[in-house]
């Protein structure tokens, strides 16, 4: 696997997870209505949504801050990704120009409720995303491929911490293109309802 | 040397003595950042001070969905960075980008305060800045409040004419408080 620089991949995921919450807080701004509002009948809202990567934050952040604190490892230079992260990340990621080529279905578990509340759901993802931008500043002081983060799929599956970043964040952005898909959805059909009412 | 730079306008500020100047310039650390990369997010405190060597950066306030208001921006060579979390050290409340690529340099708020803690003289340096920055965000403010659009568009150009052609229209016009439109209007009529 390639190697890259430790500093600049963390340099980079802080400077992603910024970029989500500057498209979160435009988020807050909007009125709820859109947010809560589904596309179709068997698609998410964007609640719904956010609802689901809380269900991640959730898992990820406990289990990585478990990891780094009190960690005893010392920071490499070079940090090479896993088969399996890289192969995680490659999965998420969205492609060139923000789109999603190959549609995925979340596993049971992490299914949202029916109508969660935009409002709570956002405050909840804020505070999540702060606390990972923490662990990346902490990162900065670990060993980004001793240290070993299990995977919500089971705890025998586990992932470098540099990994588990990658692929964490990548799944973020990865939901963020789908929710400007659904605002072009919902706002479409708005104003459609407005023309033909 | 990429602290020469930093050297020189600080003692433009506050004079230092040579051993405090190297000591204050060690400090610092170099960074390179792509174009339109967000170097500190709203609700997060501001950990560095900036001194800018390359590019043009921004900050900017949330207002809603389709609206961004630009505070301040900052370009060689000059401090940068969100200076009321920073000196606070509270949450801030705008975004800090790079417009353009940029090359900084930058120090932390705990070796900035080891620093003013050994040397009175940096204290001093420090605090004249941040009177300096005062000063500017007052004076700005009586612009935004009581001049016109044609006069806040005449002493921008005559306090930073290189701008225009460093930084995209549409953060001029939101810095001016003003909507595209009208800039594009004032950049046709206005004679300067």
């Amino acid at each position: 696997m390639k190697k890259v620089n430790s500093n600049s991949l963390l340099d980079q995921l802080q400077s992603d997870v910024r970029e989500i919450i500057l498209q979160a807080s435009a988020l807050k701004q909007m009125d709820r209505h859109f947010l809560e509002q589904h596309p179709s009948a068997d698609k998410w809202s964007v609640a719904q949504v956010l609802e689901h990567l809380n269900f991640y934050s959730s898992f990820y952040i406990p289990a990585i801050e478990k990891k780094l604190h009190l960690h005893q490892s010392v920071p490499q230079t070079q940090f090479t990704p896993g088969w399996l992260g890289n192969y995680f990340t490659n999965l998420m990621k969205p492609a060139a120009g923000n789109r999603i080529v190959k549609k995925m279905k979340s596993p049971k578990n992490a299914l949202p409720s029916a109508q969660p509340d935009a409002g709570k759901m956002l405050e909840e993802f804020l505070r999540h995303q702060h606390q990972l931008l923490n662990l990346l500043k902490i990162a900065n002081s670990a060993n980004l491929g001793a240290i070993r983060i299990p995977t919500s799929l089971s705890t025998l599956i586990q992932l470098k911490l540099g990994d588990t970043f990658r692929f964490f964040i990548a799944h973020e952005q990865r939901h963020f293109v789908q929710i400007q898909n659904i605002l072009h959805a919902v706002k479409h059909t708005v104003k459609e309802e407005e023309i033909f009412a | 040397m990429e602290t020469d730079e930093l050297k020189k306008f600080v003692s433009l500020i506050y004079p230092l003595t040579v051993e405090e100047i190297d000591a204050f310039a060690e400090c610092w650390h170099s960074i390179t950042v792509k174009r339109k990369t967000i170097l500190t997010a709203a609700g997060e405190t501001e950990r560095y001070l900036y001194f800018v060597l390359e590019g043009v950066q921004r900050a900017f306030y949330l207002a809603d969905e389709n609206r961004e208001a630009t505070i301040v921006f900052t370009y060689p060579p000059s401090f940068s960075g969100v200076a009321d979390s920073f000196l606070t050290q509270t949450p801030s409340l705008y975004f800090l980008e790079t417009v353009t690529a940029s090359r900084l340099l930058r120090i932390s708020y705990e070796q900035l305060q080891q620093l003013i803690k050994q040397y009175p003289n940096i204290q001093q340096l420090i605090f004249k800045a941040t009177a300096f920055a005062l000063k500017g965000a007052l004076h700005r403010h009586v612009e935004l409040q009581c001049f016109t659009n044609e006069e806040k568009f005449k002493t921008l150009l005559q306090r930073s004419p290189h701008i225009l052609h460093l930084i995209p229209h549409k953060y001029l016009a939101s810095y001016l408080g003003m909507n595209a439109t009208n800039f594009s209007k004032l950049l046709a009529t206005v004679k300067i």
